[in-house]
């Protein structure tokens, strides 16, 4: 369905020095460099999958989705979605996908939102009979009903979010994109709004490109992430595979009576880990140890902590896959 | 054909759209259009100010002057009322990143540009350039046969796509700048120069506004061959030239900019 291949996209960015001097200075004296923002990532996607895209902030997440939704020209490689190539055929290829930025809307701001899918439905050419077909659909889905009459600007945010998420699927495209759709809205919204995607999904074999800081999203809806930084594509797979490839992470808790525990512990020097391998967290008599398992086996640091102090309370337990992106995030490129 | 008819139910949409919204916010309406007679009031009393001042100008009459001046605001007028999008490209649509919208619409991008938006206030440099020429032609003597009105008429659309071309061109100098509402505005000005006869300009700026940024050419020179009778080959057969290569370059550069159109983060 999605073939992207070694795409990159390169941008020029003007360097000013600081303040109004350095502003002046630039406008009679540009410097500009080269900003990789995007460093030939290949992935595919197959019909009917919900893909969920990751990295931090600044990672290339934004533009490898508008280079995919023809925004963006590439500066090399190709993507090819649904046999499309989306910046040469643009009105040909858009007609098939739908998209959605969190962050902006494609609503008329000072009309009721009715209008809105009546333009759309005339620029997406839909017929009147699956118009009415689709916006009961739609309505089912994500509750128009309560405030399809009210004008764009007195929407709530999370209203706002599923009148944007109709406007997309107006069309009934087969390529749905979802630039941070969650963004800033309540847990119940974000569950409505998840459980919306996962039936879209589900019922019309909708393809599914979605970006997102929170985890939940991705636990939920995508069996497959890929994940990059820095412009590079760090992980592909599922989020089992990813739990085993960066997973080793353990956390054990601890109540102990010793005050110093962790002054006394001294794991790091003990097993001889690395700052990476192996942290410690003391919060009154709670010790919370991050570790490796990889590095030092459970049971030799087990054995050791309850050798050493007298503890009551104690557990281990696998690290969510929160624990194992602030990782990989805060390491940079692995 | 059928891509014809499509645009043009799009374009009536869109028109239908910028009314209701307009009509959204009643009060900012109601002042709007009274606000809107208040100017051209003064403008009319300013003109009639200076008119009353110039009893003829480089060979023309007076009302041949006026007839200028009122022939270059329909055209001004009408680009102004249906292509005033053009400016937020260079003010703000492509800096801010909005320009992505457009281009997830099946929809050519510039046509829904051009179209997404209409300014009313434009209204008031048409209804004043008709007034000017109906006021000043009956005072002039010229050969008014049917041939000179009908051409009167047919020069109209193609002068206005002077207006549009040059807007064109400088709007899609932001997909590379990020930001040109000043070059458009520099261009733009030149067509104060249209409002009087070019003779009356020094030859460097006679040459600039004939052949560079071609202002004169939407109101002089076709009133060359209306009032005149001069040289209908070139007084008709330029405007209509420019219109066409500046809409053409105006097309391409616009695409070409797309292409080098870089959004902003999100």
């Amino acid at each position: 369905m999605i073939t992207v291949d070694k795409l990159r996209k390169e941008f020029k960015k003007t360097v000013k020095e600081p303040g109004l001097k350095g502003s002046v200075k630039s406008l009679f004296k540009p410097k500009s460099e080269k900003v990789v923002a995007v460093r030939d990532i290949s992935f595919s996607v197959e019909e009917g999958e919900i893909l969920g895209f990751i990295g931090p902030n600044g990672a290339g997440k934004s533009t490898v989705i508008k280079m995919l939704t023809g925004i963006l020209t590439p500066t090399a490689g190709s993507c090819t979605i649904n046999g499309k190539n989306p910046t040469q055929n643009r009105q040909s290829y858009v007609k098939e996908i739908g998209v959605v930025f969190g962050q902006r809307t494609q609503l008329w701001w000072d009309l009721p939102l009715r209008e809105t899918y009546g333009v759309l439905k005339e620029i997406y050419e839909v017929p009147e009979d699956s118009y009415n077909r689709r916006m009961a659909f739609l309505n089912e889905v994500l509750e128009l009903e309560e405030f399809i009459a009210s004008p764009v600007r007195t929407l709530s945010l999370g209203q706002r979010m599923r009148a944007d998420i109709a406007a997309s699927l107006l069309h009934s495209p087969k390529v749905l994109f979802l630039d941070e759709p969650t963004i800033g809205l309540d847990v119940v919204v974000k569950d409505n709004i998840r459980k919306a995607i996962e039936y879209i999904n589900r019922h019309e074999k909708t393809t599914v490109i979605l970006t997102t800081h929170d985890l939940a999203d991705i636990e939920q809806l995508s069996k497959r992430i890929v994940m990059i930084d820095k412009g590079t594509k760090v992980f592909d797979g599922s989020i089992a595979g990813l739990k085993t490839q960066y997973g080793q992470i353990r956390e054990l808790t601890f109540e102990t009576g010793v005050a110093n525990a962790a002054a006394v512990l001294e794991y790091a020097k003990h097993f001889s880990l690395g700052e990476e391998d192996v942290s410690v967290e003391t919060e009154g008599n709670v010790v919370k140890v991050r570790f490796n398992s990889a590095a030092v086996p459970v049971s030799d640091i087990l054995s050791y902590t309850l050798n050493k102090v007298s503890v009551s309370d104690i557990s281990v337990k696998d690290a969510d896959i929160e624990e194992i992106i602030r990782r990989l995030y805060g390491q940079g490129a692995v | 054909m059928k891509n014809i008819k499509r645009m043009l139910r799009i374009h009536r949409i869109f028109m239908a759209q910028e009314f209701k919204r307009m009509m959204e916010y009643k009060g900012d309406f109601i002042v709007g259009i009274i606000g809107f007679f208040l100017v051209q009031l003064s403008n009319l009393m300013f003109l009639w100010i200076i008119f009353g001042q110039i009893p003829d100008l480089a060979g023309w009459s007076v009302n041949e002057v006026v007839f200028i001046y009122g022939m270059s605001l329909i055209p001004k007028g009408i680009d102004h009322f249906f292509f005033d999008n053009l400016w937020s490209v260079g003010y703000f649509i492509v800096r801010k990143g909005d320009f992505d919208k457009y281009l997830t619409r099946p929809v050519n991008t510039y046509f829904h540009v051009l179209v997404e938006k209409i300014q009313i206030d434009a209204l008031g440099e048409l209804i004043m350039g008709i007034a000017l020429v109906c006021v000043s032609a009956p005072g002039i003597r010229a050969d008014w046969d049917a041939f000179r009105v009908l051409a009167f008429i047919a020069v109209i659309p193609f002068v206005t796509l002077i207006f549009t071309g040059v807007k064109t061109i400088t709007a899609s100098v932001a997909f590379w700048a990020k930001r040109s509402g000043n070059v458009i505005y520099m261009f733009y000005m030149f067509s104060d120069f249209a409002k009087y006869p070019t003779t009356v300009y020094n030859r460097l700026v006679q040459n600039v506004i004939t052949y560079i940024i071609p202002f004169a050419l939407t109101s002089y020179f076709p009133a060359l061959f209306i009032l005149k009778g001069e040289n209908p080959l070139f007084n008709l057969g330029m405007p209509v030239l420019a219109s066409a290569v500046l809409m053409g370059a105006g097309i391409m550069v616009w695409h070409k900019g797309i292409r080098a159109y870089e959004s902003a983060g999100s």
